[in-house]
């Protein structure tokens, strides 16, 4: 990789992506202006995303087959876990995310006082949310606040900044959007020193188009309490 | 009464389905499962040979008649098979994900010269 003294080096960005060639690209520039690691993990896409990738200085982590952005993510931290970063960031592919809030999540890490600092868009603002979605993920923080027991604002924001303990010892096996529950699982079960950091998140036509759909929370729903259940 | 024998009968199937799924894949487990499967077929049996047997036993647990309790024993069972199947399938996919989580790794530190 391509040393840029002006980045920082020693924070890994794993950026999940699935059929995301309009943006890919314009996304992880963004991010390498600032950062000198990237980790992409393709996700199986049909499209030209791993060109798109391939364009970039990011590190490029194929999955042969469509896994799920859970999967995507685990690959992604165990990939970045080989790099010499201490701080490890997961961000969206859509552009969602804004690179200023990654900047203050990392200040806060770096105090010492927390393994994961969490983005919340209801501390912070969501741009252009439906309301629908709102309501739903007020019942998913809900949900979420009763079987982990931590006290948290925002369930399923992709935006975290975590340690080199927590990246080490993370074990995602739910491979869908059920991971974003699970990691709170594992954050209430290890009990590491958590933070919520507003963040804003911008909803633009095309992230609204590859987001997920509200009735996915069924699924989220029931496979998080048959896991419990069947463990 | 008949309520209260409702309400056992009830709590006991949804028991039985719980601890079918909660229960670990032992040997045992297993084995119990295949018993029971093999009791549901001799109970058809059986059932075939006497119909009066099982609206005798329906009327004993306040059920209507005999094949409205065939039917709730078999939606029970068709529950339970359901989940079942559902949670190996997550098992089965997870250790195929792990696999090509592998493949993907090994690909990328080759290619980076990562080790």
């Amino acid at each position: 990789m391509k040393k840029n003294k002006n980045t920082t080096s020693n924070v890994a960005f794993i950026i999940p992506v699935y059929n995301e060639e309009k943006v890919i690209a314009g996304v992880i520039k963004s991010v390498l202006k600032q950062f000198s690691h990237v980790v992409c993990i393709d996700d199986g896409s049909k499209d030209n995303t791993s060109a798109e990738i391939r364009k970039t200085g990011a590190y490029l982590v194929e999955h042969a087959i469509n896994m799920g952005q859970g999967a995507a993510l685990q690959t992604g931290i165990e990939f970045a876990r080989q790099l010499p970063v201490d701080y490890f960031v997961t961000f969206d592919a859509d552009g969602q995310h804004r690179l200023e809030d990654v900047s203050s999540m990392l200040k806060e890490i770096k105090t010492g006082k927390y393994d994961i600092i969490l983005g919340s868009r209801f501390l912070g603002s969501a741009v252009g949310i439906s309301k629908s979605k709102v309501v739903i993920l007020k019942a998913a923080i809900w949900f979420s606040n009763i079987t982990t027991g931590l006290r948290l604002t925002d369930t399923h924001n992709g935006l975290r900044v975590f340690n080199r303990t927590v990246a080490e010892n993370m074990q995602i096996t739910m491979p869908d959007m059920t991971h974003a529950s699970e990691i709170l699982e594992i954050i209430a079960e290890k009990k590491y020193r958590y933070k919520e950091i507003p963040v804003t998140i911008e909803y633009t036509d095309y992230s609204r188009g590859k987001g997920q759909s509200i009735i996915n929370a069924v699924n989220i729903g029931f496979d998080t309490l048959l896991r419990k259940i069947s463990k | 009464m008949i309520i209260i024998i409702q309400i056992a009968v009830i709590i006991m199937a949804l028991t039985l389905l719980l601890s079918t799924l909660v229960g670990r894949q032992t040997h045992a487990a297993r084995a119990w499962k295949k018993i029971a499967l093999c009791l549901l077929a001799c109970a058809m049996v059986v059932a075939v040979l006497f119909p009066d047997i099982t609206n005798q036993l329906a009327h004993l647990v306040g059920v209507g008649r005999g094949a409205d309790l065939l039917l709730y024993v078999l939606v029970l069972a068709f529950i339970a098979y359901a989940l079942n199947s559902y949670i190996h399938q997550q098992r089965e996919k997870d250790v195929l994900y792990r696999l090509a989580r592998k493949v993907a790794l090994l690909e990328a530190n080759e290619q980076y010269n990562i080790k």
